[in-house]
């Protein structure tokens, strides 16, 4: 580090003196996070001046001084963990986060402030601390401030310590407007210096749940016998029919001749039986229903909703006719 | 569901409010006249009391529906009581008019044990027609008015009823036609359902057949279904026709044959053949079932007890179902026996799901698959058994067995495999329910490595026997000298071959002689050398004599609970000192499926003078189509009428019928039109008459461009139909592009 100041001021007023500070810091030893360390700091001082016509005059530079001094670094590590990837509103999400002081100081006054995702609520008397096995009280009980929920855990963190803490909260119908991130840091004090963790961040992916306004479609292809388009015993599945809906889905069946679709956009849904997929076989004639006498069918899939769509197929004499 | 009084009530109700719904009094009914019911008409019309009786009203007579006395005075003369409680319909018509037209759908026999027996028809003869069949050719047929739409021949609704020497044709449903079948179907239920106000049909006409075997009123009457039963399929009075017989007819061709003895296509081909939708104890014997658009024998409902024997299935499955026979629903204790079955679209026998256990005996199945490749023989479900057949000539596996739904216990035994495109025996393995595995099996499995292989595969994962070695060496050198062992190998004999392996502990393992080339280490079962059971070790050994030198042998597993393996890789048997001769290939034959009975009678019959080969034949290998299309245009037609006389003249010409595209639009779409334009080419030749069993479809979209460019003319001369002949000795092969359609 060098750095030179020079006063421009003290110059016109004819002032002949000016202290230019020369710091040098050099550290020696490897730097590693954590370890003490034994630096020296060395120390040099200039001055110039200049002389009453505004001359300058050579600089003089002092003696070198040096002080060795050892620095105890404090380091606080926080990581944090959820039960789950993912959940959904009226779940119950339990956190984890570990605090590990890595530094060599003694870490008093600790506290975690965890920034909760959107839409989700502090679940009350959930928080646990402990330290090493043994539980640890809160200085007071864990509240929730808006998003910012504050635990202050009434234990100093020695060196190479670990702090568990663990709470749960609980997704609110909120929770599918936001994006599932939070945010823990660990604060404390170190000696009489302030030492703050790494940011923790967790992502949950939030599924809409029971406020999902997509349906299901289910459904079914199979061998009609009495041709009523229902599948009643001895009417088996027909595997690998394809079913093409109106958003381009491709569904092939199992091979008991059922499929499904979740995540369907609610609405008026449409799907096609696809018959060159079904060699030897066609649509089957209905004679109890007109309107199924038809490869495709529609259904209105309300939000969230479950619709079917059954397909009754029957050997066919002139395959790609209909 | 509905109870049985409140059941009673509708239908006491539903006799009270249509009083000619039943027609038949009830002491009538109690105590049926046998009559015997001679047809001398081949009209048919409205019931009158003319001077001719029809096959309708001899129908109507023997169901007891029609009573003698509204017959004209010369009408009953042809009916007369008879003893016994069978009635019989016969038939005494005009030498020139054999041809029943009908005009709508007769009547469905409804009494029990009525016979229908066109071998008395004066003529009938006695000699068999073809040597795979020893029945007469019928003379009685019964085929719809042309131009008009009868979905079904014969309905059989009741039990013990024997239809017996006569050719049904041309009965099916029109789908594409809005208007046909409206104005003459005097039953008209289903044309009133589906087609309220002429519209298009979109969906299939409720079953048609030549015979459909049924319950007392099926659809597409549910005046009785009304609403649908919902544990079961029909309710439970609801009871299948029993104990029919169909013997001798001649279904979905004419009575007349083509100078190579083959059946001439009807200008409309029946839908199906038999349908057995819900019968039992149905006997199918010595029958010719043949060109149909969809299956020759298919089943339904219920068909338990189903035998189907002697028959000849060739050509059947054009259109749509493509396998020749067909068996879904409760197919428990059916049997198929001693039938041949040829030239199909698609698997010989297909078991769809069944319910029950099937046995396949002594089937020569060849030539089939022509359409899809298939399995000979399809199996789903559990302790079916398939022995002593005969499968050549397919485009697909031997037997394949599906995993999904479970199928365990299938025994394959001592059957002839030559000439297929796939394993033998291939069980399906991991559950696997791909498109091919409904077809033609996923190929060789491995060895069993987890107790849920026994699970996921068919025949619960039964190992495939393992050869201690790729290579047997006769047992030559105990014979001694030198000289014996030269004319050993001179004579290409084995004395004798010890053969030891491995297989699951508990089998029986049969081994066989291969035959043919197997680049894969697989070669089909030609012939069963005899069994050996296994050690509790799994080990056997056994001598074996017969064999020739250089012939493979590979071997099947037989657990008794398990059922049969997929065969095992082949070994090859060697002498200690000579070099193994190459194994035999299948002998190339011409593909016939039936050939002509040549009475015995005449002694002195001169051999056919040989028929002079053409030095060179000229025989365009290619036709063009326009883009995105699959029809035949007359110019088209004209080069394939001359592929046409070419192979009419040249009977032993087999030809792989290949369609390709030009490289636009997906893979997949280009093999489905690949696909179509092969059909195309192979439909226009069947209706100039070759034999289907000589053609084989297949579709290589744009996989194989005839160009390189991109230009019109290029993308032209890609859009085409290939005719690979298997021997084209004798053939000039030329390429024409006379009919080339180029985009505008």
């Amino acid at each position: 580090m060098r750095m030179f100041i020079s006063l421009r001021q003290w110059l016109r007023r004819g002032l002949f003196v000016l202290v230019g500070l020369l710091i040098s810091l050099s550290l020696w030893g490897v730097v590693t996070a954590g370890q003490a360390q034994e630096i020296t700091i060395t120390n040099t001082a200039t001055a110039g001046f200049a002389d009453g016509a505004g001359v300058p005059q050579p600089v003089v530079t002092s003696n070198a001084t040096t002080v060795r001094a050892t620095v105890n670094p404090s380091e606080l590590v926080i990581i944090k963990t959820g039960d789950r990837a993912s959940a959904e509103p009226g779940d119950s999400v339990v956190y984890r986060i570990l605090v590990q002081n890595t530094g060599q100081t003694v870490i008093t006054d600790l506290q975690v402030v965890d920034t909760l995702p959107f839409g989700t609520k502090y679940l009350a008397n959930s928080g646990r601390a402990a330290l090493a096995g043994v539980p640890v009280n809160f200085a007071s009980p864990p509240s929730q401030n808006g998003r910012t929920l504050t635990f202050s855990p009434v234990t100093t963190l020695n060196p190479g310590q670990t702090l568990t803490l663990t709470y749960a909260v609980v997704l609110t119908p909120d929770a599918i407007r936001g994006n599932g991130r939070n945010l823990a840091v660990a604060n404390g004090n170190a000696g009489g210096l302030p030492v703050v963790s790494n940011p923790a961040t967790f992502v949950l992916a939030i599924r809409p749940g029971i406020l999902a306004d997509c349906g299901t479609i289910i459904g079914r292809v199979f061998v009609d016998k009495n041709f009523d388009g229902e599948q009643q015993p001895g009417e088996p599945g027909v595997p690998n029919a394809v079913i093409y809906f109106d958003d381009g889905n491709r569904v092939t069946t199992d091979s008991e001749g059922l499929f499904s679709l979740a995540y369907v956009v609610a609405g008026t849904r449409t799907a096609t039986l696809d018959l060159t997929s079904l060699p030897g076989y066609t649509v089957a004639p209905n004679l109890y229903r007109i309107e199924q006498n038809s490869t495709a069918r529609m259904v209105k899939l309300s939000p969230g909703g479950l619709a079917r769509m059954n397909f009754a197929v029957t050997p066919t004499f002139q395959e790609g006719q209909r | 569901m509905r109870t049985l009084s409140a059941y009673l009530t509708a239908a006491a109700l539903l006799l009270a409010s249509t009083g000619t719904f039943v027609p038949v009094p009830l002491a009538q009914a109690q105590a049926p006249t046998a009559l015997r019911v001679i047809v001398n008409s081949h009209q048919d019309g409205a019931i009158a009391p003319d001077d001719q009786l029809t096959l309708r009203e001899a129908i109507l007579i023997v169901n007891g529906v029609l009573s003698v006395e509204q017959l004209s005075l010369t009408e009953q003369s042809q009916v007369m009581p008879i003893s016994g409680e069978v009635s019989r319909i016969e038939f005494n018509l005009p030498a020139e008019q054999t041809t029943i037209e009908l005009i709508s759908l007769l009547p469905d026999l409804i009494r029990d044990g009525i016979v229908i027996d066109g071998t008395t028809q004066p003529g009938y003869g006695r000699d068999p027609v073809i040597n795979e069949l020893p029945t007469p050719k019928p003379v009685v047929a019964i085929t719809p008015r042309p131009g008009v739409e009868v979905k079904r021949g014969l309905t059989i609704t009741a039990n013990n009823v024997t239809i017996r020497g006569l050719s049904l044709y041309g009965f099916t449903g029109d789908l594409s036609d809005p208007t046909r079948g409206e104005f003459f179907d005097l039953r008209g239920w289903e044309t009133r359902m589906l087609n309220p106000r002429g519209l298009h049909r979109a969906t299939a006409t409720v079953p048609p057949a030549d015979i459909f075997i049924a319950h007392k009123q099926p659809p597409p009457d549910i005046t009785k279904q009304q609403p649908p039963a919902n544990f079961a399929v029909y309710y439970p009075d609801d009871f299948p026709a029993r104990n029919v017989v169909i013997e001798d007819n001649w279904l979905g061709f004419p009575p007349v044959l083509d100078e190579n003895v083959r059946p001439v296509t009807p200008a409309t081909r029946s839908a199906f053949g038999v349908s057995v939708f819900n019968g039992t104890g149905t006997t199918i014997r010595r029958n010719w079932i043949a060109n149909h658009d969809g299956s020759g024998i298919i089943t339904a409902v219920n068909a338990e007890q189903l035998l189907v024997t002697e028959n000849v299935i060739t050509g059947n499955g054009v259109a749509g179902m493509p396998d020749a026979i067909r068996l879904e629903g409760k197919v428990n204790q059916a049997k198929i026996a001693g039938n041949l079955v040829c030239g199909n679209d698609g698997s010989g026998v297909y078991l769809f799901k069944p319910e029950g256990a099937v046995a396949i005996e002594n089937n020569l199945l060849t030539h089939n698959s022509r359409r899809l490749r298939r399995a000979a023989i399809y199996l789903m479900g559990s302790q079916h058994q398939v022995t002593g057949n005969q499968i050549r000539n397919q485009t697909g596996p031997g037997v394949v067995i599906m995993a999904s739904p479970r199928s365990v216990g299938n025994r394959i035994q001592n059957n002839q495999f030559s000439a297929l495109e796939g394993l033998s025996i291939d069980l399906v393995q991991l559950h696997q329910t791909q498109v091919y595995d409904y077809q033609r099996g996923d190929g060789p499995n491995p060895p069993r490595d987890s107790h849920n292989r026994r699970k996921d595969t068919a025949n619960a994962g039964v190992n495939a026997p393992r050869f201690v070695s790729r290579e047997f060496y006769a047992l030559g050198t105990q014979v001694g000298s030198a000289a014996n062992m030269a004319l050993l190998a001179g004579a290409e004999q084995a004395t004798a071959v010890e053969i030891f392996g491995t297989a699951d502990p508990g089998t029986e393992v049969e081994l066989y002689r291969t035959i043919g080339e197997d680049s894969s280490g697989y070669a089909p079962l030609a012939e069963s050398l005899g069994t050996v059971l296994t050690d509790a070790q799994g080990k056997f050994k056994r001598v074996v004599t017969g064999l020739r030198l250089g012939d493979r042998i590979s071997a099947t597993a037989t657990h008794p609970n398990d059922g049969t393996s997929e065969p095992a890789a082949t070994a090859v048997i060697r002498s200690l000192d000579a070099q193994p001769e190459r194994a035999t290939s299948p002998l190339a034959s011409v593909p016939r499926c039936v050939t002509a009975y040549v009475p015995p009678a005449p002694p002195a019959v001169e051999p056919e003078p040989p028929v002079e080969v053409p030095i060179r034949i000229q025989v365009p290998t290619r036709i063009h189509f326009a883009l995105d299309q699959s029809f035949i245009s007359p110019l088209t037609a004209r080069v394939l009428d001359r592929v046409a006389e070419v192979m009419l003249k040249n009977p032993a010409l087999v030809v792989d019928i290949e369609g390709h595209t030009d490289p636009r639009a997906s893979d997949a779409y280009n093999l489905e039109l690949g696909q179509r334009r092969a059909l195309s080419a192979r439909n226009y030749l069947i209706r100039k008459g070759i034999a289907p069993e000589r053609m084989t479809i297949r579709s290589l979209g744009e996989r194989q461009r005839l160009t390189q460019g991109s230009s019109r003319l290029d993308y032209a001369r890609d859009r085409r139909v290939e005719f690979r002949f298997r021997d084209a000795r004798g053939l000039e092969l030329i390429v024409q592009e006379e009919d080339l359609q180029i985009e505008r």
